[in-house]
């Protein structure tokens, strides 16, 4: 019984083809309100200052072996010093952290970025469940369990159809996700018609941006940077150059230096 | 030159930093006239802008005047714009009003590099070295990690002579990127300039560094001889340390031989590099 449904093609006409441009033109429409919408945001001094500051010490951590004791020694002191250190000095000017909810810039980040997205998907969502239900649109070409038929096959209430016969509503989905790379190819990378990747923003905005609170990091990176040790890279470093070579049987002393 | 590639080329320099004026300046000035009707979009104003600084390079004022009046016409009031203006000013000699526009610009933008950037280019074009390191130095407390910062504070540094300060940027470049070789040459090379044994002990090691990294590096190749025959030289040394250093000496002679030998007889003759080598002393460390 799955294989072997014969669709009406006028629904792929008056179905598939029309939800496809219909997300389409949305998506563009998408991109170009955000562009609209879109605020500059304003580089806080201040946050540029710690962050360059943190990969710095950063780098310290990291690359300071490569330094003579005495430089190492001399920037660990200006990070980690008790009384004149940076990540001890900036303690005083303690920024209250930006909580989400309070903050009044995010807040309106936030609701755009909501706005943009998800109300769209909310009305041409409703729309396809209301104008394109009770039918099967589509095949998907792979086989699918039957844990998938109440998602996919929304409106069609026959048992024992395939679960790979969906309806309309799961075409607009795909669509929505599928048409990505439609959108980098006719906008240009980096546009914002693409849903996902203001999904991806979300989780991993907090890490790109400084971190809500400068405190916190400032601790974290004064403690890495006191267990830091410094274990001179270049202790013998001239002997390892020289027993790179095969040469090592050519050495002679010369008589004047002794 | 067919427009599609004048286009492409362009937008090669654009994405590399490839700063080839006189060639920029060729291709596009041709484009100008008709720039903003061919319909590639948003790309025409970054043409405009790389053009205008192209020009303002190869002294084309005539092109500085077209494109700065495009741009003003369609960005009116914008910053990137009026940094354009400031190099202009500067371009023709009138550093007051650069500095100006640069610092209205600050004070309505703290967190701008690029103008910091000409306030101290100003300075060193008017040379006036010690109000340069100075912004320099403000600017770095700020922005700690902009390597090409410390780089010019190096350079500047070594002007004045104050090799410990040079050293220090140099420290900090290392810190940025410590498998490259240039940086552990040049540093070396100050520590070597500063004297005094444990810097020249810190010289050879860098040197000994920079060779590892790139066994072409000649100039790290003879400062490491250098260095090495300067401490088994010195009397202050121990004797170990003696025996150390004109093994290494020697090892970096016999190097530098090879690598002569390598290039072949149009170089100098490798004999007299060699005796040249064994004559070198340092007199007192």
């Amino acid at each position: 019984m799955g294989d072997d449904l014969l669709l009406d093609s006028s629904i792929r006409f008056w179905v598939v083809l029309p939800i496809v441009f219909v997300t389409f033109l949305v998506g563009i429409i998408r991109h170009h309100v955000a562009i609209l919408l879109h605020a500059d945001k304003k580089i806080d001094l201040q946050q540029v200052v710690d962050s360059q500051a943190l990969i710095r010490s950063r780098m310290l951590r990291e690359n300071g072996k490569y330094l003579p004791k005495q430089a190492f020694l001399m920037r660990k002191h200006y990070f980690n010093d008790e009384e004149s250190g940076f990540f001890k000095k900036q303690k005083r000017k303690a920024a209250p952290a930006k909580n989400p909810m309070t903050d009044p810039s995010m807040m309106t980040d936030m609701m755009k970025g909501n706005m943009t997205n998800v109300l769209p998907m909310i009305i041409i969502g409703g729309w396809i469940n209301w104008a394109f239900s009770g039918f099967v649109a589509t095949k998907v070409p792979f086989p699918l369990t039957l844990r998938f038929k109440p998602m996919l096959q929304r409106g069609i209430d026959l048992a024992s159809l395939d679960a790979s016969w969906v309806s309309s509503a799961s075409w607009y989905f795909l669509n929505v996700f599928g048409l990505r790379s439609v959108y980098t190819l006719v906008l240009g990378a980096d546009n914002e018609a693409d849903p996902s990747r203001a999904l991806q923003e979300q989780m991993t905005g907090a890490a790109m941006t400084m971190p809500q609170d400068p405190n916190k990091a400032f601790k974290a990176e004064w403690e890495s940077l006191e267990i830091t040790s410094h274990s001179y890279a270049l202790e013998s470093v001239e002997d390892e150059l020289l027993t790179q070579t095969p040469y090592i049987e050519d050495f002679c002393v010369k008589e004047k230096y002794q | 030159m067919k427009e599609s590639e004048a286009r492409e080329i362009l937008r090669e320099y654009r994405e590399s930093g490839i700063r080839r004026s006189d060639e920029v300046v060729e291709i596009g000035e041709p484009l100008l006239s008709s720039l903003e009707s061919r319909g590639w979009g948003n790309e025409v104003w970054l043409i405009y802008e790389q053009l205008y600084i192209a020009a303002l390079d190869c002294n084309r004022m005539d092109v500085v005047g077209e494109c700065i009046g495009v741009l003003s016409r369609r960005f009116p009031g914008s910053t990137r714009v009026k940094k354009l203006d400031g190099q202009y000013l500067e371009a023709t000699g009138d550093y007051e009003a650069a500095m100006d526009v640069y610092d209205e610009i600050l004070e309505a933008e703290p967190a701008d590099t690029f103008c910091r950037k000409r306030i101290v280019a100003i300075h060193l074009a008017n040379n006036r070295i010690g109000d340069a390191i100075r912004e320099l130095n403000e600017y770095l407390k700020q922005f700690q990690s902009d390597h090409e910062a410390w780089m010019e504070l190096s350079a500047l540094y070594i002007r004045e002579y104050e090799y410990g300060k040079a050293a220090f940027c140099m420290e900090e470049l290392i810190l940025s990127n410590p498998h490259h070789h240039l940086y552990h040459q040049r540093y070396a090379e100050i520590k070597y300039t500063q004297g005094g044994i444990e810097n020249t002990e810190v010289a050879r090691k860098h040197f000994a560094n920079a060779v590892k990294l790139n066994a072409g590096n000649m100039r790290a190749l003879y400062g490491l001889y250098l260095a090495s025959t300067g401490l088994a030289g010195s009397s202050k040394v121990s004797a170990k340390s003696k025996k150390d250093n004109s093994k290494y000496a020697t090892w970096a002679a016999k190097k530098i031989a090879e690598m002569y030998a390598e290039v072949g007889s149009r170089a100098q003759p490798v004999e007299s590099v060699t005796a040249m080598l064994e004559s070198l002393q340092v007199n007192s460390l």
